[in-house]
C-alpha cells in the first residue's frame, strides 16, 4: 500500500518491527517508504515560522489524506492567517514514480480552481523552511543509499544512512538520516546543499501512536545557513475514518471544510 | 445615506451578537491612495474600504454575505452588497440562491467565457479581482457526477456592466465630428421572465485535463450605440448626433481547458458569439457611424504558466475575430492582445515583486502594472505599485490602453485582513 504522506516530512513517518541486521541502506529506506499508515488520515497542522530576528508567523491548516487505487489524494484548507483563509490546495499523487503529481489551488478572491505545475518541488511551502519536496514521498530508487554507521541518539540506537541523488540536478547534494532500529522512525535528517555544505537539520520533537500507526506530531526544520526554523505540530489526528472519495474534488475545494 | 449606513451597522451588530460564535466574520480594512504622475499630481483615488464577509454554515445549508463600504474624503460613503446568497447542499447536488459572483473559464484577467457576472469598470481594469465583478441575483444549480459537474444558471433580471461616471478619469466617450446628445431611455431591460438570462456549463477534472464546455443566452453586457443624425426640416445636413445605448441579446457557446505539459501549464479558452451588433460607417450619411451590422464573432486565447528558478511567469495571447467582416465596420476585423505576468517572492514569502501587463498588438498600446507587496505581519500588507499606460503616438487610434495615456499613476495600498 502506498504510504500516506501527510504534511509531515516523509522518510520519517514509519512503524514496524523488522530488525536491521543484514539490511542494506536501500532496504532500510524501502522499509521507511513502505510502512503502513492506514487508509486515510485527518488532522490539524500548526506551522510556526521564525526568522533570524526571532519574528514568528503562524499558519493553520486542516488536511485530509486518502490512499486510492493508484496513489494518494490530499486536500488542505488554510484556516489562518486571514488573508489566506479559505484557500485550498489539492494534490493527486501516483505510485508510478514516472508520473508527476497533479495539483490545484482554489483562491477565494479569484473564485476559481487553477491547475498549477508540480514541477516546483524546490519551492518553499508557504514561506516555511520545508520545500514541497521535503514534504513529499521521495522514492527510494531516486537515491543511492549507504549505511555510514550505527549511533545512539536521544538514547535510541539508530542506523545512519547517507542518500546521494542519482539526478545531479536535485536540490540537495546528499541527505543523512538517523533511523531508529526497532521502530524505524527517523529521528533526525541533515540536508546538504549543492556545495555539500550543511543547509538544514530536521529533528523530531514528539510522536504519538494512533491505532497501530506511529505519527510524528512535532518536527522542526532548522536552516543553519540562514539561522531560521519552522516547527510543524500535528493535532486532532484521526486514522481510518472512512473519508469519502468525493472529498477530493473541485466541489469540496470551493465549499471548504 | 447616513441613515442607511446606521441601519446597516445595526444589522451587522445585531447579526453578530445574535449568532455569536457560529457566525464567521472575516474581511479587511484598506486605505488606498493613488497619485497621477502628470503635471496636475491629482489624486486618482483616495479611498478607505471596509469589506465584510459573513458566513454561517449548518449541516446542509449555509449563507454568505459580503457587504462593503467605500469612503472618500469629503464625499458620501458608498455602501454595497457584493454578494448575499444561501446554499443548500444535497448528496450530489448544490443550489445557490441570491446575489452571487459566478466565475467561469481558465483565462486570467480576460472575459471570454467568464461573462455570467457583469463587470464593474468604474476604475477601468484596475480593481482587485473580487471587486471588478458585480454579483448577480440568480439561481445556480450544480449536479455532480464524480469529477464532472453540470452547472445551470438562471438570471431573472439583467444587470449590465457598470461604467465609469462622466466625471471620472476613466470615462471614455467616443469622439464624433458633430455635437452629440445621449438618450438613455432605451437602455433599461425591463424585468420580466422573457428577458431573463440562462447559462449551462459542463466541466470535468482529471489527471490529464481540466475542461469546461458552456453555452448561454444573454444580454450583451456592453450596450451598442445606436446613432441617429439630427436633422431639421429646413436643413437636411445633420447638425448633431443622438446616441442611444441599447443592450441586445446574444447567444454564445464556448469552452476552456487547462493541462500540464512537461512542467508547464497550458491553458486555452474560446467562445463563439452570435448576433452581436457592430457600428458601421454609413456612406449615405457623410460616412458617419450610423449603421449597425449584425455579425458573429469569435474570442479565444492560448496561455501558459511556467517557472524559471523561483520566478513564476504567465503569458496569454488573445484574439477577437469578427466573422464575415464588412469593411464598413468601425472595429477592426482582428483584435490582438497579449498579457504577461512575472512574480517572485523573497524573505520567506513576505516580500512579493510582481510585473503584470496587457499589450494591445493592433495599436501597440499597453498597460504595465509593477508592484511590490510586503507582509509586515500576518494579514497586514503594504502594497506599492504603478499603473503605466503606453500609447503609440504614430498609431491612428489610441487603443484601449493608450486612450488613458494621461492616467499614469503611482499608488499605495495598506490592507489589514481579519
Amino acid at each position: 500500500m502506498k504510504t500516506i504522506k501527510s504534511i509531515l516530512p516523509m522518510g520519517i513517518l514509519l512503524s514496524g518491527m523488522i530488525f536491521a541486521q543484514d539490511l542494506s541502506g536501500l532496504e532500510v529506506i524501502q522499509k521507511v517508504y513502505d510502512r503502513p499508515t492506514g487508509n486515510d488520515m485527518t488532522g490539524n497542522l500548526i506551522m510556526t515560522i521564525e526568522n533570524s530576528r526571532g519574528n514568528q508567523r503562524v499558519r493553520k491548516i486542516k488536511q485530509f489524506v486518502k490512499t486510492v487505487k493508484n496513489g494518494e489524494k490530499k486536500i488542505m484548507y488554510f484556516l489562518s492567517p486571514a488573508d489566506v483563509k479559505n484557500t485550498s490546495f489539492m494534490t493527486w499523487s501516483y505510485d508510478d514514480a514516472s508520473k508527476s503529481d497533479d495539483q490545484w489551488i482554489y483562491l477565494p478572491a479569484l473564485k476559481k480552481v487553477k491547475r498549477i505545475s508540480s514541477d516546483s518541488k524546490g519551492d518553499y511551502f508557504m514561506g516555511s523552511d520545508f520545500t514541497y519536496d521535503d514534504l513529499g514521498d521521495r522514492h527510494p530508487l531516486d537515491d543511492t543509499h549507504t549505511i555510514l554507521r550505527e549511533e545512539a541518539i536521544n538514547g535510541k540506537e539508530t542506523i545512519v544512512i547517507e542518500s546521494v541523488p542519482k539526478n545531479e540536478e536535485y536540490m540537495y547534494a546528499r541527505t543523512v538520516t538517523w533511523v531508529v532500529k526497532d521502530s524505524w522512525i527517523g529521528l533526525k535528517k541533515e540536508f546538504y546543499d549543492e556545495d555539500d555544505e550543511l543547509l538544514k537539520i530536521l529533528t523530531v520533537d514528539d510522536q504519538q501512536s494512533f491505532k497501530d500507526v506511529i505519527i510524528l506530531t512535532k518536527v522542526k526544520m532548522k536552516n543553519v545557513q540562514r539561522n531560521q526554523f519552522t516547527i510543524m505540530e500535528f493535532s486532532d489526528v484521526q486514522i481510518d475514518t472512512g473519508i469519502p472519495s468525493n472529498k477530493f474534488t473541485e466541489r469540496m475545494m470551493k465549499r471548504g471544510i | 445615506m447616513k441613515m442607511k449606513s446606521l441601519i446597516l451597522s445595526l444589522i451587522f451588530l445585531f447579526g453578530a451578537s445574535s449568532y455569536g460564535q457560529s457566525l464567521e466574520i472575516n474581511g479587511y480594512v484598506r486605505s488606498y491612495l493613488g497619485v497621477l504622475t502628470n503635471d496636475t499630481n491629482d489624486y486618482s483615488i483616495n479611498q478607505n474600504t471596509l469589506d465584510l464577509k459573513l458566513k454561517r454554515t449548518d449541516d446542509n445549508v449555509s449563507f454568505f454575505a459580503n457587504p462593503f463600504l467605500y469612503q472618500t474624503p469629503n464625499q458620501d460613503v458608498s455602501l454595497g452588497l457584493r454578494e448575499a446568497y444561501m446554499d443548500v447542499y444535497f448528496n450530489t447536488m448544490d443550489l445557490r440562491i441570491g446575489k452571487q459572483q459566478i466565475i467561469w473559464g481558465k483565462a486570467d484577467g480576460m472575459f471570454i467565457t467568464d461573462i455570467v457576472s457583469p463587470k464593474d469598470l468604474g476604475e477601468f481594469l484596475l480593481r482587485d479581482f473580487d471587486e471588478i465583478r458585480t454579483g448577480i441575483t440568480s439561481l445556480k444549480a450544480n449536479y455532480y457526477l464524480g469529477d464532472n459537474t453540470v452547472e445551470m444558471v438562471w438570471i431573472p433580471t439583467f444587470t449590465p456592466t457598470i461604467m465609469p461616471n462622466e466625471t471620472s478619469i476613466w470615462s471614455r466617450i467616443p469622439e464624433f465630428p458633430l455635437p452629440i446628445t445621449i438618450d438613455e431611455s432605451q437602455k433599461e431591460i425591463p424585468g420580466r421572465l422573457e428577458n431573463s438570462e440562462g447559462f449551462i456549463k459542463f466541466s470535468g477534472m482529471s489527471s490529464l485535463l481540466d475542461y469546461e464546455i458552456m453555452a448561454g443566452v444573454m444580454w450583451d453586457d456592453d450596450p451598442t450605440l445606436h446613432i441617429v443624425p439630427i436633422i431639421t426640416v429646413d436643413n437636411p445636413t445633420p447638425t448633431g448626433l443622438r446616441l442611444s445605448p441599447i443592450h441586445h441579446q446574444l447567444t454564445l457557446m464556448g469552452g476552456s481547458f487547462s493541462s500540464e505539459l512537461g512542467g508547464l501549464i497550458l491553458r486555452g479558452e474560446g467562445a463563439y458569439y452570435m448576433g452581436k451588433q457592430f457600428s458601421a460607417l454609413n456612406p449615405e450619411q457623410m460616412n458617419l457611424p450610423t449603421s449597425l451590422l449584425e455579425k458573429d464573432y469569435a474570442h479565444y486565447l492560448i496561455g501558459t504558466d511556467f517557472s524559471i528558478g523561483t520566478t513564476r511567469f504567465s503569458t496569454q495571447f488573445i484574439q477577437r475575430a469578427i466573422l464575415d467582416y464588412d469593411d464598413l465596420i468601425v472595429q477592426e476585423e482582428l483584435d490582438n492582445t497579449m498579457t504577461f505576468l512575472a512574480n517572485r517572492t523573497f524573505l520567506q514569502e513576505t516580500l512579493t515583486l510582481q510585473l503584470f501587463g496587457y499589450v494591445g498588438l493592433n495599436n501597440e498600446d499597453a498597460l504595465i502594472r509593477p508592484s511590490l507587496t510586503y507582509d509586515l505581519a500576518d494579514g497586514f500588507e503594504i502594497l506599492a505599485g504603478a499603473n503605466i499606460f503606453v500609447k503609440n503616438e504614430e498609431s491612428e487610434t489610441a487603443g484601449l490602453f493608450g486612450h488613458y495615456d494621461e492616467n499614469d499613476m503611482v499608488y499605495v495600498k495598506v490592507k489589514y485582513s481579519f
